[in-house]
């Protein structure tokens, strides 16, 4: 090891002697920005992760929409499943009903699927949370957890839906009478937005609510393994009618995604000013270091080490800082991501705001997801930043000439 | 290439106190022969530690000119191998051990090999410090760091050593060890030594004595010039 890097390592890291206080300051700085950063790094990347988990847990990687009714959708879903990348794809029939239970109504979102094909697409059966989907038929629905609640549904109970084509109908006078069905499931995403008002049904069932025949208003679409997502749409397009187009889920979220995009860039933007005064306070220790070291610093030139040198020292001080506090920050960050949800509740059961927590962040959970390359971001970004904070002592003990050095008191 | 170690010829070294131009050093002259030893005196302010780090190459001078073995540059790597330097202040890196700090001499020099080590571990128990070499300079009296700091000096067998009043900071019975052990360890070694030194008993053991008088170098055997302090 060069001279400069041990002896960079000896003053920061004295065999024998305590921890110095000014390298536990400096270290300490950095490793509480390091671990801001990669919490909240995380946690937002988390939300993102969450989504998609959701989107495509319950939608497929890929929609496929048309400008009306698609019509004759199993020759469609041939043509996309033959598209390479595709693994599967599944019709839906998607709307707006209004339910009805005991006078309390409520008008919830609809998601016809196919029993045959969704399992291969949405993995529903994941986030059943009573009942189960295997007892959905044409005359049942499953309903999500908090629609469920707010109705005051139970399994097994029997709803009424109304549907658009109904009031159309009441329009021109003529009689209608709603559809009864059970309800033989309930659903819960951990998504706030889902999980308070979707009702899931058959397919043929969303077919006869919303008059389409044999018809659906779209194909959801699932990709193998590692697929990109616009690339396979791009594929899918490419043999698609014109009036039919495929959306990658990021397409089809593009301004709530670009939303949680730009916030976590301005915290990441803003946290990493810790970083940054935590540099500060690395130069400033090490500027007062080079003021105590200053015939140290004529001995290294009386001993043959040139400024350059001398200059790498302490500039490597900075380094190894930020590397440590790096190290300890992730350290730390990821501690603090464990233990996340139990901080939170905490706080949230102090406050007694648990619900708050829910309705707001939309998730039953603080979310986290640890994306390699922010975290390499925050490593690199710091050791960067820490280094070029050990430039200006560097320039100032290279500055130093050795005959001056030593004659200082 | 001469055959003398170091020449000095016509050194000028002129400070700025103020408006005050104050010429410490005025036409030096000094011949060092490999391994001689040579002492120098003088009243403080004489210019002693200047005429110390014009030949140790760490200050320039404003007239005259100076070679080491016939060469008139003395980079950092060539000092680092031609000269070893003590100071009244030790000068010991806090952080290192007498070992570590023994052993920078040879990092610079960019040679930290085991066989350094040996060396480094061989020249602390020369000085007597054998059991106190994972000390830290905290941990040492004065006149051990001072060991150190002559081992450190020796470490990568420098043809010259400059010593600048190396017992100032010690009583007087560790001045005297440790002038004898410089003494003795140049003698060993073959290295020639410079000894600025206000101690008219130190400077006899060398084999030259010079004075710096105003600014003006001259050998006190072949001189009858006398000053107060002088013998």
């Amino acid at each position: 090891m060069p001279w400069y890097l041990y002896l960079a390592l000896k003053q920061l890291f004295p065999s024998g002697r305590r921890f110095p206080f000014f390298t536990f300051i400096s270290v300490l700085g950095v490793t509480l920005g390091v671990a801001l950063l990669v919490v909240v790094s995380s946690v937002m990347g988390g939300f993102g992760y969450e989504i998609r988990q959701m989107i495509v847990g319950t939608e497929g990687e890929v929609q496929v929409k048309a400008q009306g009714i698609i019509e004759d959708y199993p020759e469609l879903l041939k043509k996309i499943t033959a598209v390479s990348g595709v693994a599967a794809a599944t019709p839906v029939a998607s709307g707006v009903l209004m339910v009805d239970y005991h006078g309390k109504p409520a008008y919830p979102a609809m998601r016809g699927i196919d029993l045959s094909t969704v399992e291969n697409v949405a993995h529903l059966d994941r986030y059943v949370r009573a009942g189960s989907l295997d007892d959905l038929d044409d005359d049942s629905v499953i309903l999500s957890s908090e629609l469920a609640e707010s109705l005051g549904v139970s399994l097994g109970d029997t709803i009424e839906v109304y549907s658009p084509l109904m009031i159309e109908k009441l329009k021109n006078d003529e009689v209608f009478l709603p559809r009864q069905v059970r309800v033989v499931g309930v659903l819960e995403i951990g998504h706030q937005q889902l999980d308070s008002s979707t009702v899931y049904c058959t397919l043929r069932l969303a077919q006869e609510l919303y008059g389409l025949g044999a018809g659906v208003h779209g194909i959801d679409v699932s990709l193998q393994d590692g697929v990109n997502e616009d690339d396979a749409a791009a594929r899918l397009n490419a043999v698609l009618p014109p009036d039919v187009r495929a959306f990658s889920w990021e397409d089809t979220f593009s301004d709530f995604l670009w939303v949680l995009q730009l916030e976590k860039n301005m915290i990441f933007f803003l946290l990493l000013f810790i970083v940054i005064v935590a540099a500060f306070s690395v130069t400033s220790s090490l500027l007062i270091s080079v003021v105590r070291k200053t015939r140290e610093i004529g001995l290294l030139g009386a001993l043959g080490a040139g400024p350059r040198q001398v200059a790498a020292c302490f500039c490597a001080q900075g380094l190894f800082i930020g590397a440590l506090g790096t190290l300890c920050g992730l350290a730390l960050g990821f501690v603090a991501l464990a233990f996340r949800n139990d901080v939170v509740l905490w706080v949230a059961r102090v406050t007694q705001r648990q619900d708050v927590l829910r309705r707001f962040y939309n998730f039953s959970e603080l979310p986290s997801h640890v994306a390699p390359g922010d975290i390499t971001r925050i490593i690199v970004l710091t050791i960067v930043i820490s280094t070029l904070a050990g430039l200006l002592p560097a320039w100032r003990a290279a500055r130093l000439k050795p005959v001056e050095a030593l004659r200082s008191e | 290439m001469s055959d003398a170690l170091l020449t000095a010829r016509a050194l000028r070294k002129t400070y700025l106190s103020g408006d005050r131009r104050i010429e410490v050093l005025r036409e030096v002259e000094l011949v060092l022969a490999p391994g001689e030893s040579v002492s120098i005196r003088g009243e403080s302010g004489s210019g002693k530690s200047t005429l110390l780090n014009l030949l140790a190459g760490l200050d320039a001078p404003d007239a005259g000119e100076i070679s080491w073995h016939g060469e008139n540059a003395l980079t950092a790597a060539r000092r680092a191998r031609f000269l070893g330097m003590v100071f009244q202040a030790f000068y010991l890196v806090p952080e290192l051990d007498a070992l570590g700090n023994v052993l920078l001499a040879a990092r610079i020099l960019g040679r930290p090999d085991a066989a350094a080590r040996a060396r480094a571990a061989q020249l602390l128990a020369r000085v007597g410090l054998a059991e106190r070499a994972r000390h830290l300079p905290a941990q040492l009296s004065g006149g051990e760091r001072q060991r150190v700091a002559v081992a450190r000096a020796l470490m990568n067998r420098p043809e010259l050593l400059l010593a600048d009043e190396p017992t100032g900071n010690l009583d007087e019975h560790t001045g005297d060890a440790v002038i004898e052990l410089l003494l003795s360890l140049c003698a060993e070694t073959k290295t020639a030594l410079v000894l600025v030194t206000h101690n008219a008993a130190y400077a006899q053991k060398t084999g030259r004595q010079l004075f710096l008088h105003e600014g003006t170098l001259r050998d006190v055997q072949n001189s009858r010039f006398s000053v107060q302090g002088s013998p």
